[in-house]
């Protein structure tokens, strides 16, 4: 195996799980809430990217707004679904209501798109450059630029603008956060809606390099599970940090190793990393 | 004239129990009113309720008015946007804020023409504040939390501002200090409810005083009339044998 072509393959993943995470990051960073129909908002995003260009014939990158758009909408609902057990804080009623949710879309998603695997082709795919020797297709490329874009915007609205001061508000105090004119229901939408749409523009830009079935998911709900507590919960930062650690961890124990114990390993990373440092591996501090 | 803040029939009530019966209260423009009474008679119950805001989930019913226009099926924010403002019991601030964010994050919607308090008059009120501009919350004492906590509620622009107990775990000159600030603003013709369990503090800066018992109005009238009566004197005596 050759150890260059690994690392990008792991800087690839990392910049991959850390799209996918970060939904979650910040739902949990500024909510303190949990979404386990994270996994299926992803794999309903992949199938209505893939049905826009297959079925409509839209241009990729229209395509990856049908899909953000979806994101938004089902995070909306699942919000509206569940507004009084967020104000309530009950996050084990919430926990069980996302997972059904997420079966619900499941069940959605195979009597809309049917069982069969699809394949998203998108022009990016077929676009191959040579680094050092080894391989790079520009889908693999936009996935790390997109993230990176993400992540940089985001930490600048999050850290200098007035709606990251009213995240840090909601999240250290939601009810003395009314007292300061906010609008708590607003923001617990808001936060909701981008969960969607973050974990859909994940899923239009990651789903090209994996066939799209109804039963995916279930591996980016644990990843996004593994980045957002090793990142150190609710920090921007530390969930790309993780993210991209755990890519190249996952790439380089997949190529040397055993790609079949690589989120195993994944998994015993993350306990050891639990044992020795219980925030996890940056300091959390919610949406920094 | 008529009120800036009145209520009528507000009723509380915890899980079926009855925690709070207020026929009527009012809170005249300018005018600084103390709401006193022993531990547990309702006082914080009562400045929540009319801001429709909890930490626990309560039931309310009744009027409540904000010149004139019925505010209580509003929730709490859209209350604090009309302009009523509440500074909760100890001084409630955002820890993880630094002094200056926990100031920026509070102001008077856009377009009200009322009367908010703009950083320069803040730092007059409160010089301490001006020098912790960038310590985070966490880092100050006691007093100036208390400080940052009603500076917040005056950089809203309120009409009228409920205040839950501003001296609680203060020193008694930090106390009179805090009263005497209060007073100054109400001269400035803001209306304030002041919601103080140190009855001997409160009578010495307030216009009226309603005194509280097990949720129930006892007694009210001015401040100067009630010093003397017996049932002000025993909550003298409750809080001295306390």
């Amino acid at each position: 195996m050759n150890l260059v072509q690994q690392l990008i393959n792991g800087i690839v993943l990392g910049h991959a799980y850390a799209l996918i995470a970060i939904g979650w990051t910040v739902l949990l960073g500024v909510a303190r809430l949990v979404n386990f129909g994270h996994g299926q908002i992803y794999m309903l995003a992949a199938f209505v990217t893939w049905w826009s260009v297959a079925a409509l014939g839209l241009p990729y990158p229209v395509a990856i707004g049908v899909a953000v758009a979806a994101g938004v909408v089902i995070g909306l609902i699942m919000q509206a679904a569940m507004l009084r057990l967020t104000f309530a804080q009950d996050l084990v009623s919430i926990m069980i209501v996302t997972l059904g949710f997420g079966h619900m879309m499941r069940g959605v998603a195979g009597l809309v798109f049917g069982g069969n695997p699809q394949v998203l082709e998108t022009p990016l795919s077929w676009v191959e450059f040579e680094v050092a020797g080894s391989w790079v297709t520009a889908q693999d490329l936009a996935i790390v630029v997109v993230a990176i874009l993400f992540f940089l915007l985001l930490y600048l609205v999050l850290e200098r603008g007035s709606l990251g001061r009213t995240a840090r508000m909601v999240a250290e105090d939601p009810k003395l956060a009314q007292l300061a004119g906010i609008d708590v229901r607003r923001v617990y939408f808001a936060v909701f809606a981008f969960e969607g749409a973050a974990v859909a523009l994940a899923a239009a830009l990651v789903a090209p390099r994996t066939p799209i079935l109804t039963n995916i998911g279930f591996e980016e709900v644990i990843i996004t599970f593994v980045v957002v507590v090793l990142g150190g919960i609710g920090s921007v930062a530390g969930s790309y940090l993780a993210g991209l650690g755990l890519g190249i961890f996952t790439a380089l124990f997949g190529g040397f190793v055993s790609p079949a114990y690589a989120t195993t390993a994944a998994f015993l990373v993350l306990i050891v990393v639990l044992v020795l440092r219980p925030s996890g591996l940056a300091m959390g501090r919610a949406s920094r | 004239m008529s009120p800036v803040l009145e209520a009528r029939n507000l009723r509380v009530a915890y899980g079926g129990n009855l925690a709070l019966d207020i026929p009527h209260l009012a809170l005249k423009p300018g005018e600084l009113v103390g709401v006193v009474g022993a531990n547990g008679a309702g006082k914080s119950t009562l400045v929540n309720a009319l801001l429709g805001w909890s930490r626990g989930t309560p039931s309310v019913s009744g009027s409540i008015r904000l010149d004139g226009e019925e505010i209580g099926h509003l929730p709490p924010h859209a209350r604090v946007a009309r302009g009523l403002t509440l500074v909760p019991e100890g001084g409630a601030v955002f820890m993880r804020l630094t002094v200056e964010d926990n100031l920026a994050a509070a102001q008077a919607p856009r377009g009200s023409n009322r009367r908010a308090h703009d950083e320069a008059e803040i730092y007059a009120l409160f010089p301490r504040l001006k020098e912790r501009l960038h310590h985070h919350a966490s880092m100050l004492s006691g007093g100036e939390r208390q400080m940052l906590a009603i500076a917040r509620a005056l950089r809203l622009g309120p009409r009228a501002l409920l205040l839950d107990e501003p001296s609680i775990g203060l020193a008694p000159r930090l106390v009179a200090d805090v009263l005497r600030t209060v007073r100054d603003l109400v001269d400035e013709k803001l209306s304030v409810l002041l919601v103080e369990q140190n009855v001997r503090a409160a009578i010495e800066v307030v216009d009226r005083l309603v005194l509280l018992e097990r949720g129930r109005i006892l007694a009210s009238g001015p401040a100067a009339a009630m010093r003397d009566d017996p049932r002000i004197l025993a909550a003298y005596l409750g809080e001295a044998a306390a």
